[in-house]
């Protein structure tokens, strides 16, 4: 019944910022998540991976209980996020999702200028007093994104005119730009050329030392790369989640043998 | 990797040649019957505007008279001069111009009866706006009447038999005498957007249907717009998925099906009937072409409300915006130009719909333009309906005047709306 296997080595090496205890997800009549119990650690990477329609981009999307705006999902169990439930009702989504900020598998840049794309979060939130205090956050943002210096000079250009890569970047700043203590990414490499992949990639083995950064990928390749830990789902169910190395050198259960070496997924 | 000895697809056989032809055939008949389609379009369209032009034209420009007026100190005491006898004056100036026809009543009246049954009041309210013209000699250009007008148009025949005819032999020779003294000219007919409607032809015009439109379709937008668009929004947005929702959608579909007539009969019983508003006003008028504006604003702006991508919507929530501020900061902007344009549309058709201004009043007979959307008046179409029912020869080409100037209305709306969609148009 339970799939979750915890190789020992997995204890406490860093402080567990999310806890998701026996969290089920339906889709109408679909059980689309059965049952899953993870832990992720503060300021690590943690990669999902799992064949497609596994049900790691909906577990991601608990997270911030961005699920709670499709009418016909449902969301059980227990998410806690540093001790604190986020189904609870003292939580408000709205300021769960500054706090665990997401990055979307397309580029999503809103049609404005590259400055108020970054400028909205914090805005929204009142998160600064004046327009100097504002400039410097969105500049600490697009810095901590890597893409400062290519677009200091036209931060009132669209945002939607940036390259494919360059717009993914803007997407993280603008994450990044409400100060999340979580970073969802959900296949933020799936849109981009391998060169704006590995600029990704360099970002965020950067933003780890600030957040906690939980990304769904279906690239192995990738998680092997960026991640310190890794989940595999599979049909719905977490079949093995730990330290990368071991999932991809030493899997303890079949089926993510079977997908890592390829030959299911 | 493909194996050489396997049965080849031979792409050179008759069979194959043969089906590439028909496929080839078919496509072409498509384009043909496309293009024709479009052709015949274009032919009627043509066809109307060309008819209307060719009968409307005449109504552009109206014949006029230059007359030296003696405004007579006998005929206007100077202490009030807006009761003076100007149909006396006016019959003198026509006697002197004809000093051989007989001094009788009935030779005098048809004189007068070139002149437009205005030039009598145009006279008066020169005199009324500076009576020290009282004793002068003036001269001025009025309108001549309608069979007249006709008459110098060429669309009374002279070789009709004269009982046939609305002019009698002598009616054309005094007029063919005015022509020949050089007396008449045949300027733009701006009284046809300067006057409100008359019984008489040559003075009737479209100002108070032009006005009595504008303020119905102002009342129209102002309560059909934002009604809508927040109608729309609540629906498409915020409202929860189920049978009510459901059963709202579905009503508000038929009701943007329902025949403009009902609306009309509904403004009738509610606005008129129960409330008591008073008939024949644009603001009754607006509220009725409200109702009926009222479904295609939603549908338009439920649809371009659906069309923002999802990516959006996601990318504001997740930076924590509340739906709230996802729909107005976001959605909402982005929607903009297809409400817009749902919106002009809806109010273009409101703008030509006639059966329910019939039916709350707005045919009625009036001569003055409103000045406020309470006071009585007519609307485009149904000015164009009034005229197409009256008898008189001249109304036939006013009345595909005034449907050229709805048409112009029109079309200048609907260039709005492209104008606008263009506007603000934006890539993501």
């Amino acid at each position: 019944m339970y799939d979750v296997t915890k190789p020992e080595h997995d204890v406490a090496q860093a402080e567990t910022k999310i806890s998701a205890r026996g969290v089920q997800v339906y889709y109408g009549d679909t059980h689309a998540i059965k049952d899953v119990d993870v832990d992720i650690a503060d300021k690590t990477v943690t990669s999902f991976i799992g064949p497609s329609g596994c049900g790691k981009s909906t577990f991601l999307r608990c997270i911030n209980r961005m699920n709670d705006t499709i009418d016909i999902c449902r969301v059980k169990g227990d998410i806690r996020i540093d001790g604190q439930d986020i189904h609870a009702p003292s939580v408000d989504p709205v300021q769960l999702r500054a706090k665990v900020g997401m990055v979307f598998q397309k580029p999503n840049p809103f049609p404005k200028s590259i400055y108020d794309n970054v400028a909205y979060g914090p805005k929204i939130h009142g998160m600064t007093r004046n327009k100097a205090e504002l400039d410097e956050v969105v500049e600490a943002a697009l810095r901590g994104a890597g893409l400062w210096d290519e677009v200091k000079d036209r931060l009132d250009t669209p945002g939607t005119g940036l390259s494919g890569g360059q717009q993914q970047r803007l997407c993280i700043a603008r994450a990044v730009a409400t100060q999340p203590e979580v970073l969802l990414m959900d296949e933020p490499c799936s849109a981009l050329d391998p060169i704006a992949t590995a600029l990704i990639e360099d970002l965020i083995d950067g933003l780890k030392k600030q957040f906690s950064v939980v990304i769904v990928t279906h690239s192995m390749q990738q998680a092997a790369r960026i991640s310190q830990k890794t989940a595999f789902f599979h049909l719905g169910n977490l079949v093995e989640y730990g330290d990368t190395d071991m999932i991809f050198t030493n899997p303890q259960d079949e089926r993510t043998e079977n997908y890592i070496t390829g030959r299911t997924g | 990797m493909t194996d050489a000895t396997t049965d080849k697809f031979d792409w050179a056989a008759p069979t194959f040649q043969a089906g590439l032809r028909k496929r080839k055939r078919n496509q072409w008949w498509l384009k043909s019957l496309g293009l024709g389609a479009i052709s015949i379009a274009f032919a009627m369209l043509l066809l109307l505007i060309g008819s209307l032009i060719s009968t409307g034209y005449y109504a552009f420009t109206q014949t006029h008279l230059e007359i030296e007026v003696e405004l007579d100190p006998g005929l206007i005491r100077a202490d009030a001069p807006e009761r003076g006898n100007y149909r006396q004056i006016l019959t003198n100036t026509m006697q002197s111009l004809f000093p051989d026809v007989p001094d009788n009543r009935a030779e005098l009246r048809k004189l007068t009866s070139i002149l437009s049954n205005g030039a009598q009041f145009t006279i008066r309210d020169m005199v009324v706006a500076d009576p020290g013209l009282i004793g002068e000699t003036v001269s001025v250009t009025v309108p001549v009447s309608d069979p007249y007008d006709q008459l110098n148009k060429g669309l009374i025949d002279p070789d009709t038999p004269e009982q046939n005819r609305r002019l009698t032999n002598d009616e054309i020779a005094n007029f063919n005498r005015l022509a020949e003294a050089g007396m008449l000219s045949e300027p733009l007919n701006w009284g046809l957007i300067t006057n409100a409607d008359s019984r008489f032809p040559e003075l009737a015009g479209l100002k108070g249907a032009i006005i009595g439109s504008a303020y119905a379709l102002l009342v129209c937008f102002m309560l059909a717009f934002p009604v809508g668009i927040g109608a729309a929004i609540y629906l498409e947005e915020f409202a929860p998925r189920n049978r009510l929702s459901d059963l709202i959608e579905i009503n508000i579909n038929n009701l943007a099906a329902v025949p403009s007539v009902v609306f009309g009969l509904l403004g009738l019983a509610v606005f008129i009937g129960w409330f008591g508003m008073p008939r024949s006003v644009p603001f009754v008028g607006g509220l009725t072409l409200a109702l009926m504006t009222l479904p295609t604003i939603i549908i338009a702006t439920r649809a371009a409300l659906k069309a923002v991508p999802p990516s959006i919507r996601e990318a504001a929530l997740g930076v924590g915006a509340s739906k709230q501020q996802v729909v107005f900061g976001h959605v909402l902007p982005l929607a903009m130009p297809g409400i817009l344009t749902g919106t002009i549309i809806g109010l273009a058709q409101a703008l030509g719909e006639t059966a329910p201004l019939l039916l709350i009043g707005m045919n009625a007979f009036i001569t003055s333009a409103p000045a406020t959307p309470f006071d009585s008046a007519t609307a485009l179409p149904t000015q164009i309906f009034i005229w197409a029912d009256s008898p008189e020869r001249g109304f036939v080409s006013r009345t595909s005047a005034a449907i050229l100037v709805l048409l112009t209305f029109l079309i200048t709306m609907n260039a709005i709306a492209i104008f606008l969609r263009h506007k603000f148009e934006r890539k993501w």
